[in-house]
């Protein structure tokens, strides 16, 4: 082989080896240096640069909501372990979907109260940009399966 | 004592074989010369590889590498915490139940 193929091929091989180490090195130490796995709301204090006294205020309200959001949590929960007992189509499965759902929907109307609550402790661009970021990851997905299902492709359901 | 071996010496003189040369012999032999005593042509691959050689060049690559892999690495280090965090928030406020 060429000489000179030969050097290069080397060089190369030695210049990834120095990127990828300096790259992993560098991003698992970021990443160490920036994880709080025990705190919930670490998100909101590396997304939002929020205060002491805004996260202060913010985790106080945090902490009011999550024994809401677990009991109908759980309500849920066993609502769905009674439907998978019940027979398809029976009046008393239909009864527990539509319980299921009613547990869904306040559920869910707490979380978009809790939303709103957290965006107004924050300053006013700040709490906009988070209740806009919050309704499209908890929201945004059910909205384009629904927008799906009822645009273009409705014609198609026709049983 | 000398006679015979100067008929000897002549007789094996006269008998030694002659191979016959492949075709275009001399100019083959020619043509080497040529090539050995010409200047070697630098292709762009060994003038990289000459640069590649150079200490201060290299010197500099490997630190240029080592500063950009490690800007890299950062920049993804903190996007994959931010992303990771941004998970553990969402499980704690929005469980799967709901969304």
């Amino acid at each position: 082989m060429n000489r000179s193929l030969v050097i290069l091929i080397g060089a190369l091989a030695l210049g990834a080896a120095i990127f990828a180490g300096s790259f992993f090195c560098a991003r698992h130490t970021t990443m160490s240096c920036c994880e709080q796995p025990a705190d919930d709301l670490n998100w909101l204090r590396l997304e939002f640069h929020l205060s002491d006294a805004e996260m202060a205020h913010i985790r106080e309200l945090h902490e009011g909501y999550l024994p809401q959001c677990g009991e109908l949590c759980q309500k849920i929960a066993a609502a769905k372990q009674e439907l998978a007992a019940l027979t398809n189509n029976s009046p008393e499965a239909l009864t527990k979907q539509n319980e299921i759902a009613a547990l869904r929907a306040q559920c869910q109307s707490n979380m978009l109260a809790h939303f709103i609550a957290v965006s107004q402790a924050m300053p006013p661009e700040v709490g906009q940009r988070y209740l806009t970021e919050m309704k499209k990851l908890t929201l945004g997905d059910t909205g384009q399966m629904e927008q799906s299902m009822s645009g273009d492709s409705a014609h198609e359901h026709q049983h | 004592m000398n006679a015979p071996d100067q008929n000897l010496t002549a007789l094996l003189r006269a008998n030694r074989p002659a191979p016959e040369l492949p075709p275009r012999f001399r100019q083959n032999v020619w043509r080497r010369i040529e090539d050995v005593a010409a200047p070697a042509t630098e292709t762009w691959l060994d003038a990289l590889a000459a640069l590649v050689l150079r200490p201060r060049f290299a010197l500099a690559l490997a630190a240029g590498l080592l500063l950009a892999g490690m800007l890299a690495g950062t920049l993804d280090g903190r996007h994959l915490a931010r992303h990771d965090a941004q998970l553990n928030y969402l499980a704690a406020v929005a469980p799967h139940a709901v969304r």
